[in-house]
């Protein structure tokens, strides 16, 4: 019989119509009171089509779901605050199918070397394309994506190409919009930590915590740091890093001075990194 | 909810009395017009790419610009007050668009929607791709996305309406189009070395040729077709047409004769100004359009009677 399948799918759009309005007299005026019954009326279970009004009221958006990338600074290490994950690998920026990542690499100025800390780093988030893929490609999770859908403006140069202070957040930002995959990352990674300090930890022969629910919120008080010699100086792990744990650490103000040859210091690299570009 | 609430229209220059707030608002014109503009942004209807199907969305029940006097979605340039470029803006595909936006009453605002639209997006590169519709349009606001979800599209027309909310009639840059004088139309791109008509490939290699040899080569000249229709609208008169309309001008009144001789000649002057200066340029070996004259018209009849006959064969 003809017209049987267009029956069978007004049906559905008929039941949508109805239950919307029997969803009406059922919450009778309760509609837009309380958030959960928004949640509920939004929700997989909801019967009707309901508008969402949105400045209002804003739909909550999936864990997964990818907007914009931010870049994850540290904030449980309360030595080490605002300090970047990132080390300028540049591998975000390879990955980027529509190349809007710029990165700078931090150089040492006197040798020339490179520090692993991005100088500069900007994303064109009116060429980025959403795709997670810097996000996914990153060894260090220090790429993630944000969940602020709200960034339209009346200026695409000014506003809308991010720059490093634009696009830093820090990890408690991240743990909080998107708790389980932050700890799947976690205990992927083996601990709450940068894999640079996991890396230090297992060196000085301690086991950084396993990530759980419970001890995600937990600020470090210095775990990281005792885990090695030498807290002294603002402890870092790459700089503790030469030091055996054996190694008497009570006369430790230049720490690199009894390796013989001075090893890599990042915070104090950047230090003096800071100190030339100020004058 | 789109409700009228008079206090939000009010400027608080004056009290007005507490038993009266909601019924009596005392504001400026600005705002009063600010606010009915800004309430009845009506979009044009023309989606380019994926963005569509979230603008689409935005417009369906579930997030209803209607709340915010946006759902008539005109299918005509002329009753538009906003152009959503959402999508993919191809070299082919934004001539028509410059061409609707000048089709646009003003007021008029665009609002690039997604990440192609704003900047190119992963085709910023393309061969095809306009790398940003802001290389041709103003646009008012830009919205990031790849696609923008419907609440972020929602965000940036709420940013628009805020713009709107700013301007005021006291200034003449806010609203320009209260000047005198007609608006000056958006210059609808010419297909060029970069946008590519196939039709004019020969055209095309002898103007990269001249740039290559550094010498200036100018925009691709209009089709021949185009050209032979705009010298009829616009100046129909071959010589001895203007020869025989003179010819009457000059038995009724030898004054304005002698105003036209004086206006033609200052126009032969000029051509011949203008010909010395465009003379590097590639029009010189383009056929003179005027000419087209010596070439039979189009005689439809007698087409129409080939076309049967050879169909009858």
């Amino acid at each position: 019989m003809f017209g049987q399948g267009i029956v069978k799918g007004l049906w559905v759009t008929f039941k949508h119509f109805f239950n919307t309005y029997a969803d009406d007299i059922k919450y009778a005026g309760r509609k837009y009171l309380r958030q959960e019954n928004f949640e509920v009326r939004q929700g997989l279970r909801s019967q009707g089509a309901f508008t969402v009004q949105y400045p209002d009221e804003k739909l909550a958006v999936p864990e997964r779901f990818r907007f914009t990338p931010f870049l994850v600074t540290e904030d449980t290490d309360p030595a080490r605050v605002g300090e970047d994950w990132c080390t300028s690998c540049g591998i975000c920026a390879k990955v980027c199918p529509p190349q809007c990542i710029w990165i700078v690499r931090g150089t040492d100025p006197n040798t020339g070397r490179p520090v692993p800390q991005p100088e500069a780093f900007f994303i064109d988030i009116d060429i980025c394309m959403n795709c997670g893929f810097c996000a996914e490609f990153c060894p260090f999770d220090a790429i993630k994506m944000d969940h602020n859908y709200e960034m339209a403006s009346y200026d695409r140069t000014m506003h809308h190409i991010h720059d490093k202070d634009r696009l830093s957040k820090p990890l408690s930002y991240w743990k909080s919009i998107a708790p389980t995959t932050a700890l799947e990352e976690a205990n992927a990674r083996g601990g709450w930590e940068h894999p640079d300090v996991l890396k230090a930890m297992k060196k000085a022969g301690k086991t950084a915590d396993k990530p759980t629910k419970d001890n995600m919120w937990n600020v470090l008080s210095a775990p990281a740091n005792q885990a090695l010699p030498a807290p002294t100086a603002p402890a870092s792990p790459a700089e503790a890093k030469p030091v055996p744990p054996a190694a008497p650490a009570a006369a430790a103000p230049a720490p690199s001075a009894e390796g013989g040859k001075a090893k890599f210091d990042k915070q104090a690299m950047l230090a003096k990194i800071r100190e030339k570009k100020a004058k | 909810m789109a409700q009228l609430d008079l206090r939000e229209l009010h400027s608080t220059e004056f009290p007005v009395p507490d038993e009266m707030q909601g019924n009596v608002a005392i504001t400026s014109l600005s705002k009063l017009y600010n606010w009915s503009r800004r309430s009845s942004m009506w979009p044009m209807l023309f989606g380019l790419a994926c963005c569509a199907i979230e603008m689409i969305a935005t417009a369906a029940s579930r997030y209803d610009l209607s709340r915010f006097g946006m759902e008539v979605m005109r299918a005509s340039p002329r009753q538009s007050d906003l152009m959503i470029v959402s999508g993919t803006v191809t070299k082919k595909m934004v001539v028509p668009i410059v061409r609707l936006y000048n089709q646009m009453p003003e007021p008029k605002y665009v609002l690039a929607m997604g990440a192609c639209a704003s900047g190119g997006g992963p085709f910023k590169e393309g061969y095809n791709v306009v790398s940003g519709i802001d290389q041709y349009l103003p646009v008012d606001v830009y919205v990031p996305g790849c696609p923008p979800t419907p609440q972020a599209l929602l965000y940036g027309l709420i940013a628009l309406q805020k713009k709107i909310d700013g301007q005021s009639l006291a200034n003449m840059d806010d609203v320009p189009w209260y000047g005198v004088g007609p608006a000056e139309p958006t210059p609808v791109p010419i297909l060029g070395p970069d946008i590519i008509d196939p039709r004019q490939m020969d055209l095309i290699r002898r103007q990269a040729e001249l740039a290559a040899q550094g010498k200036p080569y100018g925009l691709r000249e209009i089709p021949e077709s185009a050209l032979k229709r705009q010298t009829a609208q616009i100046a129909p008169k071959t010589k001895p047409q203007i020869a025989a309309a003179s010819g009457t001008v000059e038995a009724d009144d030898p004054e304005k004769a002698a105003r036209l001789a004086k206006r033609e000649a200052a126009l032969a002057r000029k051509k011949a100004e203008s010909g010395e200066t465009a003379a590097a340029s590639v029009v010189a070996d383009a056929p003179a359009p005027a000419t087209g004259g010596d070439k039979k018209a189009f005689d439809k009849a007698a087409m129409l009677e080939k076309i049967r006959a050879k169909k009858a064969k």
